[in-house]
Parts: C-alpha cells; structure tokens; sequence
C-alpha cells in the first residue's frame, strides 16, 4: 500500500512537474497563423523568422516588460494556414477561444489581414499588422487593426516620380506582373508620370507563371527609356535579372521592385546587383531608429549569417516593437493596448512611428539601392544612407 | 513585326522549348508505359533543384555536375516507389483496371508529403545560388552561361532519350509496352522489368531537369506545381505516350509561348497556350503525332 502511494506521489509529482512550464501564468502566449505550405509558403520565413528574432531578443532580456510590473516570457502559440485566407480565419477564432492566447500578431499577407479583420474585431484582439499593403486597407474602420507599412501604392508612386524627376529621367518603361499589389502600383505611378511630364515609352502587364520576358525585353531595348521599371515579384525578378542582362538594357535608372531586398537573391546575383533600386525603407545602419544594428546582429546570429528580407522581416519586427513598448505601457489588457497604439509614439527600427488612423502616419514610402554588395537607403533623400547613383554596365 | 526575325527570341523559344520537352519526356513515359498520372512530377524538378543547391552549397560543384546525382537519387526514388507501391498494383487485374483515376490521387498525396518534407527538413525559404552567369555571344545573340547550357545539355539529353527509346532494344519494349500491354506480355516482353525502368529512367530524367532549372529560378519546395501542368499539356498536344511527339510539342509549346506573346503580349500567354491546347483536344484529341486511341 506504502509503495502504491509512494509511487502515485510520484507520478503527480512527475506530472506537475512536466506540466509547470506549460502553464501560462508565467509566459505570455501569442499567436498567429503562418503559410508553411501552399503557395505563398516561400514568402513565411521572412516573417515567422522576424518573429523568431523578437521573441528570443525579448525572452534573453528576461520577456516583456508587462507595464512596469514585472516581465513575462513570450510563447508563441502557431499554425500553418496553407496560405489559405480560410484557415486563417479558422485558426485565429482558435487561438483566440479554444488555446486562449493572451494576444495574437499578424498572419502573412493583405488577403489574410483583410479575412480575419472580422475576428478579431468581434473579440476585441488588438493586431499589428504588417506585410499587408493596399490603399484599400485604409478603409478598414480604425478599431483593433493597424499597418505598419510604410509602402502603400499611391505613396510609392508618389516617391518615384520624385526620385526619377531628381534624376533627370524623362521616359521611361513599364512592365508590372498581374498580381494586386503590382497592379494597383500602376494605377497610381502613370498619372503621377503624366503629370511630372515623364513619357511611358513602352507598357507591359504579364501574368505571375510567366516564363520568358526576351520579346518585352526587346522592345524596351528599342524604346531606348531613360529608366527601366519592373513592378515584379522574386521569380519574375530573377527572370528580369538575367534577360535584362543578355538583352542588353543599358538604362541608368532600373527598378526591381521585389526580390533585390532578399538574401537568396544577393547570392544569385552579386555584383550584378550593384545599381539595382528595390523597394524597401531600412538599412541596418540607418540613422534614428531604435535597435536596427541590434536586429540586424541577432538575426545574423540565428540564422547562421542570413541576411534578414530588408523588406518583409523589418516591417514584421516593427510590428513586434510597436506591441512591445505598448505592453510595455499598459500591461496586457487589450483595451488599454488599443487605445495605447493609438496614442503613442513608438520608436523601431523604421524610426519614430506614430498612427492616424488605420495607417502608419510617419515613415515615407522609399527605395533602397545595391551599391557594392551592400543595401543603402536611396530615397527619400532626408532618410537616404546614400545618394542613387546610375545602373552602370552589368558584369560580363 | 522586326521582333519575329530576332534571334534572340529565337534561342529564348528554343531553351523554353526544350526545357518544355525534357521535362514532359518522364512524365509521358511513365504514363505511356504504366497509364500513371503523376500529379507529383514537378516535385521530382524541386528535388532535383534541391540536390543541385545542396551540392553546389557544400561542395562547390555545379549543375552540369550535380544532375547526374540527382537523376541517379531521382531514379533510385522511382525504383523505389515501384518496389514499395507500383508492382503490386500493376500485377492485380482487377486495381489495374482502376489504377489511371487512382495513381492521381496516389501522386496528389506523395506531392503532399514531399513537399512537406522538404519543408520540414529546408523550410520554405527561397534558395538561389550564382552559375555561369557571364554573357556569352554567339553572333547576336547573347546568353548567360546557365541558360546556354541548359539549352545544350537539355537538347541533347532529350534527343538522345528519345533516339534511345526509339531504336535501342530496350526502348523498342518500352514502346510495345505503351502501344499494348497484353500483346507486349505475349511476345515475351518482360512487362514487370520495363515498367521498373520506365519509372526510373522518368524519374531520373525528370530530376535531372530540375537541377539544370536550378540556376534560372528560385528554389522552392511549391516549385514543381507549374511544370506538373505544363508537361501534362505538353504530353496531351504530343499525343500521350508519344514520346517523339511529346518532344515535338514541347518545342512547339516553347515557340508560341515567346513568339506568341512577343506579337499579342505577354498576358495574352494563357490564353494562347491554353487555347491551342483545347483546339488540339477538339480537333486532334490523339494529340499531334497519335495514331489514334492508345491501347492498353
């Protein structure tokens, strides 16, 4: 009998003790839906390893600050959505009722923002949002869902043509892939070119499996414009990377718009890189921010000297920061955070970020440039690291 | 109308032609011979773009290379799909009779869980490595390094497959094998051991082109799904199990693709490629070279 109870002792002691450091009293649990398969999978790890980052940056200073009342570790609670909008509406009403999250961070992409806007709302989650752009996110009514993006398709285009008036250029072309945010960047960039007086000489949509650019690229070449711009995503930027090259597109002024801002793509195409304009805002060592050289390090250090995505991965980080100093406020009521993200100041890695609205109100649209290997901030110049400089000729 | 006598255009139709036909040619094989629809084909491009990356990152070794692993690893997973999945369903009449509408859910649920594995074991990040990438000019035109070799090493492997499987006594069982099963049987054809190697040299084939794709695109573990659907329309335009035909089609499909949307535009590709293919299923359903219904 002695032995029965000794080892049933045991056993409740064993189990306590494996169950002690799930118990959520001492951790605060967030989270999200991620694609790790289906077709937007390649573009996640950009985001969940931002994630990553921010939650062991945080844990190894000993977690969230909760309000000046003491800190809390974060546990990230995550799912795969397929990249399926669907199951991410499915996953975050899971989060949110069954695995009884503290609070939730953005799932990857406008579509996905825009599925569980509705549940987020209904349970009064405050999210951060990021990797969503869309000058229809600004009609979401202001309540629990905010963006950080700096990057929205009339504030680009609006940039463009500043940089490309600064540069003198008076013609340009245009290819743009059929995929939204491509598209509506072009709804916006060709009044604005009218309207500087920059002539499109050449126009081309194309679908995202395309395969081949040699007959656009072409015609361009016989166009002869001032610049070359390419509103594309990684594949059909790689494709524009290396039938530029063997078609022989010599203008000064190229845009890529993404893929020049990843790391893989670096590796692809090294010096051939040099002079390329990308979108992106950041640069590790880009003045007035907060702990941009600190993030930069720690991803290196995790990812076993991978660059962060200059674009994805910094703006999901800033949406982690934006969180952070608001709990950091106000502790974990949720009401409190809504009104503190709100009202407050926040200071990130993209520098000092205020809303109105829906809308990150402070940090302007802007384009970063490949100058000898390294990523520099090119526009708009009061944020520039380094002035744009011509494409020159590609390697042989 | 200048831009249709560049060569230029000229060699982009060629390299997405033959890129087109090599790619198709396992695909047609293996349904020619075993009636397979494999809907798992382009996962055998991403593995075999996987095992260039991977090579090329540890050991420095180049596609050129690197293919030969991965059409030996591709086609070791052909021989062991058949040993472990295929000959035992091939060998009962009666799942036989139902095995062409089954193996494509079979093949839906292995591209499900290679995908997964590779991700599991790569995630999902892009991958991406520099080959060859310097220009080379030969009169007009002008290619990187890569693209000049896949155009050469990819022409050559497919005419060679094809001349191989065409006259070699292996391939003329194959080819009996694919006009009629039963009749091959009775002539003394052993049926279990061309099946065998139609699937590994598909197989094989097939991951060969994934590690010359490697260097033109990025690399991901959702790569495949476009090459799966444009080997199957190359194999339905050819004639399916026409393997010369297959060939032919791929070359063709290549050509509208680049002169096509050089003279339309690129959005209207689709509508292209997809409308000569419905045409050819209207007027031509045994595709371009068939001879009729295939016999099993």
């Amino acid at each position: 009998m002695l032995k029965r109870l000794l080892t049933a002792s045991l056993a409740l002691i064993g189990m306590f003790g494996l169950l002690g450091p799930v118990q959520a009293a001492d951790t605060v649990k967030i989270g999200f839906s991620i694609p790790k398969t289906g077709l937007f999978a390649p573009a996640g790890p950009s985001q969940l390893n931002a994630y990553l980052v921010w939650q062991k940056m945080v844990n190894d200073k000993g977690g969230l600050d909760i309000g000046g009342k003491g800190r809390r570790k974060i546990e990230f609670v995550q799912y795969d959505d397929k990249s399926d909008p669907a199951q991410a509406v499915k996953i975050y009403e899971k989060l949110i009722t069954s695995d009884k999250v503290d609070l939730v961070m953005a799932p990857w992409g406008t579509q996905h923002h825009f599925a569980i806007a509705p549940v987020v709302e209904r349970h009064k989650f405050p999210l951060i949002g990021n990797t969503a752009a869309s000058v229809a996110l600004r009609k979401v009514k202001p309540g629990y869902l905010w963006f950080t993006t700096p990057m929205m398709p009339d504030n680009l285009a609006k940039e463009m043509t500043a940089m490309l008036k600064s540069r003198g250029v008076k013609s340009v072309a245009i290819m743009y892939n059929l995929l939204q945010f491509a598209s509506e960047n072009i709804q916006f960039l060709k009044p604005a070119l009218a309207k500087a007086g920059i002539a499109v000489k050449f126009e081309a949509k194309y679908p995202p499996d395309i395969k081949d650019m040699t007959g656009m690229l072409t015609k361009i070449k016989g166009a002869n414009p001032d610049a070359v711009l390419v509103h594309s995503y990684p594949g059909d930027s790689i494709l524009y990377m290396n039938q530029a090259r063997e078609v022989g597109i010599n203008a000064k002024t190229q845009y890529v718009m993404v893929g020049p801002a990843i790391g893989f793509f670096r590796g692809m195409f090294k010096s051939n890189l040099d002079g390329i304009v990308t979108m992106a805002a950041w640069t590790p060592g880009l003045k007035n921010t907060t702990g941009s050289q600190e993030f930069y390090n720690a991803y290196k250090a995790m990812f076993k000297g991978h660059e962060p995505d200059y674009l994805d991965s910094v703006e999901v980080f800033v949406s982690a920061q934006i969180l952070e100093q608001a709990i950091a406020k106000v502790g974990l009521n949720r009401e409190k955070i809504r009104q503190a993200v709100n009202s407050m100041t926040f200071d990130t890695i993209y520098g000092k970020i205020k809303f109105n609205g829906v809308q990150n109100s402070v940090t302007p649209a802007g384009f970063a440039q490949i100058q000898k290997g390294k990523i520099e901030v090119v526009w708009p110049k009061q944020r520039a690291t380094s002035a744009v400089v011509d494409k020159g000729a590609w390697a042989k | 109308m200048d831009i249709l006598l560049s060569p230029q255009l000229l060699a982009a139709a060629l390299i997405t032609g033959v890129l087109y036909a090599l790619i198709s040619l396992g695909l047609n094989l293996i349904y020619g011979t075993m009636r397979l629809l494999n809907v798992a084909h382009g996962d055998l491009v991403m593995i075999g773009a996987y095992i260039a990356f991977i090579v090329f990152s540890l050991f420095n070794v180049g596609p050129l290379i690197s293919m030969v692993g991965a059409a030996i690893i591709c086609g070791g997973l052909g021989w062991l799909a058949y040993k472990s999945i295929f000959q035992n369903l091939l060998s009962n009449s009666e799942i036989l009779a139902r095995l062409e509408e089954n193996s494509l859910l079979l093949f839906f649920g292995i591209s499900v869980v290679v995908q997964n594995l590779v991700i599991l074991f790569f995630t999902a990040d892009r991958q991406g490595y520099e080959y060859l990438s310097a220009i080379v000019e030969i009169g007009d035109v002008r290619l990187t390094g890569a693209r000049l070799a896949v155009l050469i090493v990819g022409s050559l492997i497919s005419i060679a497959a094809v001349l191989y499987l065409r006259f070699s006594l292996f391939g003329l069982a194959m080819n009996a094998l694919i006009q009629n099963r039963d009749a091959s049987a009775v002539v003394g054809i052993n049926v279990d051991r061309v099946q065998m190697f139609s699937l590994i040299i598909g197989f094989g084939i097939t991951g060969l082109a994934g590690a010359l794709i490697s260097v033109l695109e990025p690399i991901t573990p959702v790569m495949g799904f476009p090459y799966t659907m444009s080997a199957f329309v190359v194999i339905i335009l050819g004639g399916l199990g026409n393997l010369w035909g297959g060939f032919l089609a791929g070359l063709l499909l290549g050509f509208l693709e680049i002169f096509g949307v050089a003279v339309t535009g690129p959005e209207w590709r689709s509508v292209l490629v997809y409308g000569i293919f419905i045409g050819i299923l209207i007027f031509r359903p045994q595709g371009l070279l068939g001879r009729g219904r295939v016999a099993r």
